[in-house]
């Protein structure tokens, strides 16, 4: 390379050529522009004219010196210019190039990368063979020409562990075997490990050694460590003289399943500290989600700590069928269990398809007796893979079909119908007590309080397998608790409430230390390695050079003693092992790793990895040029007159990106929820989605004339796409053709129910088919409603409090007039008290209305507010249309004040008791 | 021989359909232009009243006005307005040179033109005259179909780059009209000029040019063809002959109008760029001009 002023050129005798530039600029001025070919009739007098001037048009001076400028710059180009040259000390000979290649270099692992190439490209300038040996992965050396191992220097990457004993015992007889001296350039990562200075002997005895150390000090994080509730945090470096701070992430993942980062916490090293260690508090539902903490801006295996199960406490899900008495907090089925569980694990609340998802050790099921087809393949999955399902009986256990023929997969048992009821007033019995544990029960030991008794439960069939599955009895011999093995995991079914309705377990002490026997008592404990012995690990997930997880693919297991103490290597890859249910981390870094910075000889040069900034500019002025030739083609035609200002406009008009404009529509939750709206559902027949709309909005008018409630305007929603919680009330038409909801939108429904929503399904056939098969309407509606959580039904009775919700009511007409309407069953001790108008049904609202009137064609109005379906004839017609009216109104009240109406009939009697 | 016909019918469906539109713009222009009275003004033969007089010896019985001679005791005759035909001859110059266009917003010449001498022809034919080419190939004629004739032979181009004036067969006092732009040879204008002068034929000269050939807007190295690329003519500096271009197309107008003046014809310019309108109405008028 020949320097010139500063700037190096690879091939200097290209700028000979500039000496041409003067011939140059005398040719281009002597060779007039290009003439333009014109059509012009009136050619004929112009023959003969001569041209005033003598001399011909010239190329103007700053044209001819635009395009000299060009030429030059392409000379300059091509001449291969170079920015701060460097002139490296040449040696000759093979070169050695040695890399430490271990996690601690993937720090700046790019840089270590450039400089490799730049030091191999330098070889192969100076005609040396190269050779690369890698100590955390030696192979054969070979001396190759530069440009073989060129191609495969990005192949290079970090091993996620440092060269153990036997790889530099290897190493230094692979550099013996080499015939013949060579030079050595080693690119270290900075940290010191056994034998290093075996392999410096071994290179140095054979030719000159440099040295390249990357520039960034390592960290290393330690594995956390769980400790009074708290996660220990502890990293090591092996820098020490400056203070520093290293942030630590956990990352974990969120409910969706996509890796976040849930908490970060700050590690400051003191000036001459190499340890640094902090505490992290986090919720326990966090701390159960973190998958590893990592340090921030620093990649590289070493600052990565995997976590397994000894940071995990057990999760339980607890989850109610609809909670229909809010407030009622000792109903509540989950109040005992809450308060059993609450000081020893961590509780979960939620629905099914939520909680499956969040991977609970325990899923409590208090009283659910159906559950939709999705929801019972995500528990029956959940359960076979190890998940501890635990079920309480109840009323509506009792009530339902589940596991009455045969065995439901989620039940151990099948079920006797209607359960039993003994020590009731109408029965002959005394309450029943517990039989003591057998010796193959898992509560076998438990002390059997006295006071313990049962009134109700469900009632086992009796089957062939039931006497392996019982591990709790009556004292009659009836199973209480019984079990049954799926997969690796179990249900388990109390026959009782989880509540004090059926028995006086829950409130029992025993109670307590059953679930203990049951989700408790398998709390995850850190194995040591005597604990290991005998046992195969897989490893699922390994660390790659740079910390990133990585499927393990079709790595061997490693034996259980080996994964607790042999050194990382090829065979023992830092990451993720498995072994049946329990899951074991191996880290980088262990608690006793130490993290030290590597020492070299006095006599050997050690140089940053930084590469010196050398930099060809040769593409730059090529480029230059480009653009000036550009610039050249404008003027030369601004010259000849083809450049019009309208060919530029349109030029600059097509090069001009056009300005995307986003119109902006009002986020449909809002508008949902700043008001009240009503809303029918989708069913994707034209029709009957606008005679629903209309009906809705009929209603809607008639509500904000006669009642305080101002609905806005109706909605229609996709149950595929729509959340419902926003609506008080969907109204659902049922035509034989409309799709049937997936299995999300399903559960989407049964959590609108349970949150208190209601469904108002109309056949529209006037229930001539009393909602039974013989109707296409009311098959569909049979298929429908089949998934949803719909509670027992009964013809509406006369004294519901529907009747009398806001107008007195006792027929609810729509188009047609007296069909019948369901609505969800009075719970069977509701009872008719003396001198009260009607029972005190339904606590809450029914979630459930079922019937065949056509209200919303009664109800439809179109927009100048004229009803838009004729309803019966004359005046009687009228008449019904006002009763559907009064229904609509008594509905809405019904939804939006529940029982109040039912309370206020109390309103005397109260006052009556109070004397007044 | 095989091939012959199949270029001819898509060529006929082309010119076929380049006819109703100009046609119809033709028409269109045409009814923009009120007629007015074309009679003779005095009598003779016609159909509108134009006078009665006392019969007089010679005068054929069947000549005689009964209803008018029934009011005394004189006879009269009833006598009609002369109207009487002319005949009209059209020549629009079909060369190559009138197949130009300076830019895409100004029509041909050979377009304009065109337009312009179907416009008249069609009013002059609503107004009784009987209008036809110079040249043998269409004798004037009267009715509507000659408008159709005339438009078919509009839609024939000439190869050669610039047409003389056709000056045959021209019926002697007849009117005639000629479109051009006039940059071909001089002499030959000047030869169809007297040639029709010489027989008594009076019309009007009509030049079509296009704005690029009146301001002349070029500059820079230039090559000028003409457009059958026959002529050709280089310049450096096409801006330095602007002005002695211009001085020799105002000589050339000069001599046509001195021509013009000998000759008893009328003298027109058009320019592409300018309205058909106006120049129809200067036409008409001119044309009324010269057939009175």
């Amino acid at each position: 390379m020949t320097i010139l002023a500063g700037i190096g050129f690879t091939s200097p005798w290209l700028l000979l050529a500039l000496l041409g530039l003067p011939l140059l600029w005398l040719l281009l001025r002597a060779v007039p522009p290009a003439p333009i070919r014109r059509a012009f009739p009136a050619v004929t007098l112009l023959l003969g004219l001569k041209d005033d001037e003598s001399v011909s048009d010239r190329t103007p001076w700053w044209l001819l010196l635009l395009r000299m400028l060009i030429v030059a710059l392409v000379i300059l180009g091509l001449a291969g210019p170079v920015l701060n040259p460097v002139d490296r000390a040449q040696g000759d000979g093979p070169l050695l190039i040695v890399m430490d290649a271990s996690w601690a270099g993937a720090d700046g692992w790019d840089g270590t990368v450039d400089r490799l190439s730049a030091d191999i490209a330098d070889a192969g300038r100076a005609g040396r063979t190269v050779a690369v040996l890698r100590l955390g992965a030696p192979q054969e050396i070979e001396f190759l020409s530069a440009n073989a191992w060129r191609s495969r220097v990005p192949g290079l990457v970090p091993q996620p562990w440092q060269p153990s004993q036997t790889q530099i015992e290897r190493s230094v007889a692979l550099i013996d075997g080499i015939e013949g001296g060579f030079d050595t350039l080693w690119i270290s990562d900075g940290l010191d490990y056994d034998g290093r200075q075996q392999l410096v002997d071994a290179v140095m005895s054979r030719g000159d050694l440099r040295v390249v150390q990357a520039g960034r000090p390592v960290i290393g994080l330690m594995p956390a460590r769980f400790v009074d509730g708290q996660i220990v945090l502890s990293a090591r470096r092996a820098e020490t003289s400056i203070p520093q701070t290293a942030t630590v992430l956990a990352i974990g993942t969120d409910p969706g399943g996509v890796l976040r980062t849930l908490a970060s916490v700050d590690l400051a090293f003191e000036a001459g500290e190499t340890e640094s260690s902090t505490e992290l508090v986090l919720p326990t539902e966090l701390r159960a989600r973190i998958v590893r903490f990592e340090l921030q801006n620093r990649s590289g295996a070493g600052a990565v700590a995997l976590t397994d199960d000894n940071l995990r406490r057990r999760e339980v899900a607890l989850i109610a069928g609809r909670e229909n008495r809010e407030g009622l907090q000792l109903l509540s089925p989950h109040h005992y269990l809450r308060q059993a569980l609450v000081p020893t694990a961590d509780l979960l609340n939620g629905t099914i398809a939520d909680m499956v998802p969040a991977n609970p050790d325990v899923i409590v099921l208090a009283d659910i007796a159906r559950m939709s087809p999705a929801n019972t393949e995500m528990l029956t999955e959940w359960v076979e893979e190890g998940g501890l399902l635990l079920r309480f009986a109840g009323p509506r256990l009792a009530a339902s079909e589940v596991s009455r023929e045969e065995e439901d997969p989620l039940m151990p048992v099948r079920l006797r119908s209607g359960g039993r009821s003994v020590g009731g007033a109408m029965s002959w019995g005394e309450p029943k007590t517990l039989a003591p544990f057998r010796d193959n029960s898992p509560f076998f030991g438990l002390t059997l309080p006295t006071d313990v008794t049962v009134t109700s439960q469900v009632v086992a069939q009796p089957d062939p397998s039931l006497a392996d599955r019982v591990i709790a009895e009556l004292s009659d011999g009836t199973p209480l608790v019984t079990r049954k093995e799926i997969g690796q995991g179990q249900v388990v079914l109390f026959h009782v409430t989880a509540n004090a309705e059926w028995s006086s377990l829950p409130l029992s002490g025993l109670f307590v230390d059953m679930l203990e026997r049951l989700a408790i008592s398998t709390s995850a404990h850190v194995p040591n390695a005597e604990d290991l012995t005998g046992t195969t690990w897989t490893p699922v997930q390994v660390l790659d050079g740079f910390g990133s997880l990585r499927d393990a693919g079709t790595l061997p297991g490693v034996e259980g003693p080996d994964l607790a103490t042999l050194p990382l290597g090829p065979d023992l890859q830092p990451g993720l092992y498995e072994s049946e249910d329990r899951r074991l981390a191996r880290n980088v870094l262990s608690q006793d790793s130490v993290v030290t910075a590597a020492s070299w000889p006095l006599n050997v040069p050690v140089e940053g990895a930084q590469q010196s900034n050398e930099r060809p500019i040769g593409g730059g002025l090529l480029s230059l040029a480009l653009v000036l030739l550009m610039l050249d083609i404008l003027a030369s035609l601004m010259l000849s007159g083809r450049l019009t200002m309208a060919r530029v406009a349109i030029a600059v008009a097509l090069l001009l990106p056009g300005v995307p404009s986003e119109a902006q529509e009002p986020d449909p939750a809002l508008t949902a929820t700043s008001e009240l709206v009503l809303a029918h559902v989708l069913t994707g027949n034209k029709t009957l989605d606008d005679t629903a709309y209309a009906g809705l909005m009929g209603l809607s008018d008639t509500l904000y004339f006669r009642t305080s409630v101002e609905p806005a305007n109706p909605v229609g929603v996709d149950l595929e796409r729509d959340e419902l919680a926003f609506f008080p009330l969907l109204y659902w038409p049922i035509t034989p053709d409309q799709p049937t909801p997936s299995d999300e939108a399903y559960d989407r429904l049964n959590a609108y129910l349970r949150a208190g929503g209601m469904i108002v399904f109309d056949t529209r056939d006037a229930n001539i088919a009393g909602f039974g098969t013989s109707s296409p309407n009311g098959r569909k509606l049979q298929a429908l409603a089949g998934p949803l959580d719909i509670p027992p039904l009964e013809p509406l009775p006369a004294d519901h409090v529907l009747t009398r919700t806001f107008y007195l009511l006792q027929d609810f007409p729509g188009r047609h007039a007296r069909g019948q309407v369901w609505v969800e069953a009075a719970p069977p001790d509701a009872e008719q008290i003396e001198g009260m108008p009607f029972r005190n049904l339904n606590d809450g609202v029914t979630p459930i209305l079922i019937g065949g009137n056509d209200w919303a064609a009664a109800w439809a109005v179109d927009s100048t507010g004229r009803a838009l379906l004729p309803v019966g004839r004359g005046y009687s017609g009228e008449r019904q249309r006002e009763l559907a009216y009064r229904f609509g109104v008594n509905l809405v009240m019904h939804v939006l004040t529940g029982n109040y109406k039912s309370d206020q009939v109390h309103v005397p009697a109260l006052l009556d008791r109070l004397g007044q | 021989m095989i091939s012959a016909p199949a270029p001819l019918r898509p060529r006929a469906e082309a010119e076929a359909s380049q006819l109703p539109p100009l046609l119809a713009r033709a028409e269109r222009l045409a009814g923009s232009v009120l007629l007015g009275e074309h009679g003779r003004r005095r009598s003779g033969l016609g159909d509108d009243f134009w006078q009665y007089r006392p019969a007089q010896p010679g005068d054929s019985r069947r000549l005689i006005d009964h209803r008018r001679s029934a009011r005394g005791d004189m006879q009269f005759v009833r006598e009609r307005e002369w109207q009487i035909a002319q005949s009209v001859m059209l020549w629009v110059d079909q060369g190559g040179s009138m197949r130009f266009s300076s830019g895409n917003d100004t029509p041909e010449k050979i377009d304009r033109a065109r337009l312009l001498a179907l416009s008249i022809a069609i009013l002059l034919i609503r107004g009784g005259e009987r209008v036809g080419l110079t040249g043998t190939i269409l004798p004037p004629r009267r009715g509507n179909g000659q408008i159709l004739r005339l438009a078919e032979n509009f839609g024939l181009d000439l190869e050669a780059d610039y047409a003389p004036p056709e000056h045959r067969a021209m019926i002697p006092h007849a009117r005639a009209l000629f479109i051009s732009d006039f940059l071909g040879n001089f002499d030959e204008i000047e030869l169809a000029l007297t040639k029709a002068a010489d027989r008594g034929v009076r019309g009007v000269l009509y030049q079509v040019l296009d704005p690029s050939e009146e301001s002349f807007p070029f500059r820079g190295r230039t090559v000028f063809e003409s457009v059958g690329k026959t002529l050709h003519h280089e310049t450096l500096q096409a801006q330095g002959l602007k002005d002695r271009y211009l001085e020799r197309l105002a000589e050339r107008r000069d001599r046509i109008q001195q021509l013009c003046r000998l000759t008893g014809w009328r003298f027109g310019v058009h320019h592409t760029g300018d309205s058909a309108q106006s120049a129809l109405l200067w036409l008409y008028q001119a044309m009324e001009g010269a057939t009175r």
